[in-house]
């Protein structure tokens, strides 16, 4: 199934949580400032719901996406008051993948875990909370994964300051 | 020569305690299987029939640092692993040597800038003794490397003379 | 239990047995293996884990009762690192994480990044992308097949198997100049032409390939003592695989028929496909339970000889041509983002890519294989012998360059 066909039938199946969704355009030659949009189209999705977004796409017939990809977060830029969780689904029946999209507040991260419906997500999870800052909550394990257990600061977000020291080696 | 001249039988060789010493300890280096990176494949290269650090006396790798003499640093260093390296190198038996391979270990590598869990240097963790260039280094500049710290071995007093008292 | 530490034959009578009344003799033996918990710390710097990785074992006796892996020794901020620099910059970085495959690594970049800027490759340069790929795929399997004999015990196969790698080192040499770190595959096509005469030594090197390889599935591969480490241990079912996200190798090693060269084909993999010349090995369960440690081993096992088909399929259909698009020297990627998986040997890799537009990516996510391949020990592990823990963590072939990235 291509994105549409996705799109259809998570409307037909009433999705919870399911905003809308966003297709690459091409640049609109009368606007100069719209360069338009390259890349793949997303589904945006309620943060809160999106354990019960994913259960459905699992389980649904007609979508079957068996397998949690990749499960991420994205902060767009230092001004933007809002970051974004991205997971990749990926149907191995029908051959089809799925881009979920979900904005997330930065003063306030916080959403519920994907990992009882995919166990995969259990470790994108504990990467995403300590790069980020995002709290899962009902996580299983949420220790710090690649970041030692003490570390200060979410690498990851664009307002993070490199640290000078850590247990007295320089880090300059 | 001239006083120990046919003093001894034959097949007898006179030489200093010092050179005897360092030719034992330098034809011996038993290296630590200490594999962080990419290095690590060349290392494991260098240990390869190809390459074969043997010819050196270097191919016994020993997996415990209590058995090492060598430790080569082949790869990144972060700062979860530096504690790491650090009790591994207290764990070592005297003389021990250090060979940081390949840029990272150097001084960060192509991480120097932007890692920010990325110890700039192994040698702010622990005495180095050779550096090797490369990112990796081929197997050929490790040997290189080692033949630098046999150099450097050679070089190395291990008598002392004690200090006199007035 | 027993109320005094010594153990005497009086104190033994007077023991309170759980297990009910028993012969004396048992009764002491049962005395004797009596154990408690231990926590085995294994590793950062263990021979076996593969790089710089700890599990945390804890051991009932011989019996491991439940283990955790501890990640990031090798933490390398690829991630940030890609939100620094510039595009084309950034593919040096690809050669570091999953450095066994660094071809993979580029090729996956570089997909990503071309679907953003919608470019279109060259034949040729096609051709030998999907040739490197393929070799490297090979070389990397050599590694994984190699250590893992190496782990359970069997020295001399993974000198036999550096062998092949050196002279697929020496290959990628000459078409590159380096022999780990590639930086070959670049956005738009392939760093330069093959020099002269190098596909007819990719050629020789197939042929002679083949005949080794037949060397090591007797040697290692069908060998009693492999086997008898191998089967039935870690046995990974498929519904187990797919909660997990399993990909590549571990998951046809499950026997799911999977794989993104043919389900969901890129580069040239579509054509090679309809041509029939590979097949996608699956696991079989012939030496023990489907999805066990042997299962995955033979599924890289034949992989192998499955890439030289696709190797010796390049060299038929290779035709003169450019192997580079014309690029501009800085990037300026269009606004957008982009999911590119690819077939790593050790799974999907993916890319996830996002351009405001500028010189520099927004994000740079990497997901590593290695990195959810690895999540599945924790399920794995409970209930396994000392020993098979060994087995099971090299048999998940990881990198931990790609790990941690």
């Amino acid at each position: 199934m291509d994105f549409r066909g996705i799109h259809d039938r998570l409307l037909a199946v009433a999705a919870p949580g399911l905003l809308g969704h966003d297709l690459p355009r091409p640049s609109n030659p009368a606007d100069k400032k719209d360069k338009g949009r390259a890349g793949d189209p997303f589904v945006w999705v309620e943060p809160a719901l999106l354990p019960a977004f994913l259960e459905v796409c699992r389980d649904d017939p007609r979508l079957a996406f068996e397998i949690l990809v990749d499960l991420s977060a994205v902060d767009p830029s230092k001004d933007d008051p809002n970051m974004w969780v991205v997971v990749q689904l990926l149907s191995l029946s029908f051959r089809h993948r799925l881009a979920v999209k979900c904005t997330l507040p930065k003063a306030s991260a916080a959403l519920p875990t994907s990992t009882p419906v995919y166990r995969a997500a259990q470790w994108h999870e504990r990467e995403c909370a300590e790069m980020f800052g995002i709290t899962f909550s009902g996580h299983p394990d949420p220790r710090n994964i690649l970041l030692p257990e003490d570390w200060v600061g979410t690498p990851l977000r664009k307002d993070y300051v490199f640290p000078d020291e850590y247990h007295g080696i320089s880090c300059k | 020569m001239g006083v120990l001249e046919r003093q001894f039988e034959e097949n007898v060789l006179t030489t200093k305690v010092d050179w005897l010493l360092n030719w034992c300890r330098l034809s011996s280096i038993w290296p630590m299987t200490f594999g962080l990176a990419c290095c690590a494949i060349e290392m494991m290269a260098v240990g390869c029939a190809h390459h074969d650090i043997d010819r050196f006396g270097a191919g016994a790798f020993r997996a415990s640092p209590r058995q090492a003499d060598l430790m080569i640093v082949a790869g990144t260093v972060n700062f979860k692993m530096a504690e790491r390296i650090k009790r591994l190198f207290d764990q070592m038996p005297s003389p021990k040597y250090v060979i940081a391979m390949g840029a990272c270990a150097t001084g960060g590598g192509p991480y120097y800038k932007y890692g920010y869990t990325v110890v700039k240097g192994v040698d702010r963790v622990v005495p180095v003794d050779v550096y090797v260039a490369g990112c990796p280094p081929r197997p050929e500049a490790l040997l290189e490397g080692l033949m630098k710290l046999q150099e450097k071995i050679q070089r190395s007093s291990v008598i002392r003379r004690p200090a006199r008292t007035a | 239990m027993v109320e005094s530490k010594t153990v005497e034959s009086k104190t033994v009578e007077t023991r309170v047995d759980p297990h009910g009344p028993a012969q004396k003799n048992e009764r002491e033996f049962m005395l004797d293996v009596r154990t408690q918990d231990l926590e085995v710390n294994m590793g950062p710097q263990h021979p076996a884990t593969h790089g710089v990785m700890r599990i945390l074992v804890r051991a009932d006796g011989e019996i491991c009762t439940g283990a955790q892996p501890h990640l990031g020794y090798l933490h390398r901020c690829a991630e940030k690192i890609g939100e620094n620099v510039e595009w084309l910059q950034y593919l040096p970085y690809t050669d570091r994480y999953d450095y066994l495959a660094a071809m993979n690594n580029n090729l996956g970049y570089s997909m990503a990044v071309e679907k953003l800027m919608g470019i279109e490759i060259p034949r040729r340069a096609l051709m030998i992308r999907t040739l490197c790929a393929e070799l490297n795929r090979i070389g990397s399997h050599l590694i994984a097949f190699g250590t893992y004999g190496l782990d359970i015990g069997a020295f001399t196969p993974f000198l036999y198997m550096f062998r092949e790698r050196e002279w697929m080192m020496a290959l990628f040499e000459k078409i590159c100049g380096a022999r780990l770190t590639y930086s070959y595959i670049r956005i738009g096509g392939v760093f330069n032409d093959a020099p002269p005469g190098w596909l007819s030594e990719v050629e020789r090197f197939c042929d002679t390939f083949e005949e080794k390889w037949q060397e090591y599935v007797d040697l290692l591969m069908v060998n009693h003592i492999f086997v008898q480490r191998t089967a039935n241990i870690g046995v990974i079912s498929k519904a187990m695989a797919l909660d997990f996200g399993l990909t590549g190798p571990m998951l046809r090693a499950s026997g799911v028929d999977w794989d993104l060269r043919r389900d969901m084909p890129y580069e040239l993999y579509a054509e090679i496909w309809k041509s029939g010349c590979f097949a996608i090995p699956l696991g079989t369960g012939e030496r023990g339970t489907l999805g066990d440690c042997w299962d995955r081993s033979y599924v890289r096992v034949m992989e192998m000889i499955e890439s030289i088909k696709i190797v010796r399929w390049c060299l038929g259909a290779i035709e003169p041509g450019p192997v580079i698009a014309d690029i501009p020297k800085t990037l300026r990627v269009p606004t957008g983002e982009a999911y590119v998986g690819i077939e790593n040997p050790r799974g999907e890799l993916g890319h996830y890519v996002v351009s405001d537009g500028g010189k520099i990516a927004i994000r740079c996510r990497v997901r590593g294989p290695s990195f959810t391949n690895l999540a599945v020990l924790e399920e794995l592990m409970p209930g396994v012998l000392i020993a098979d823990t060994i087995a099971i963590i090299g048999s998940t072939d990881i990198v931990v360059g790609e790990t941690d990235r």
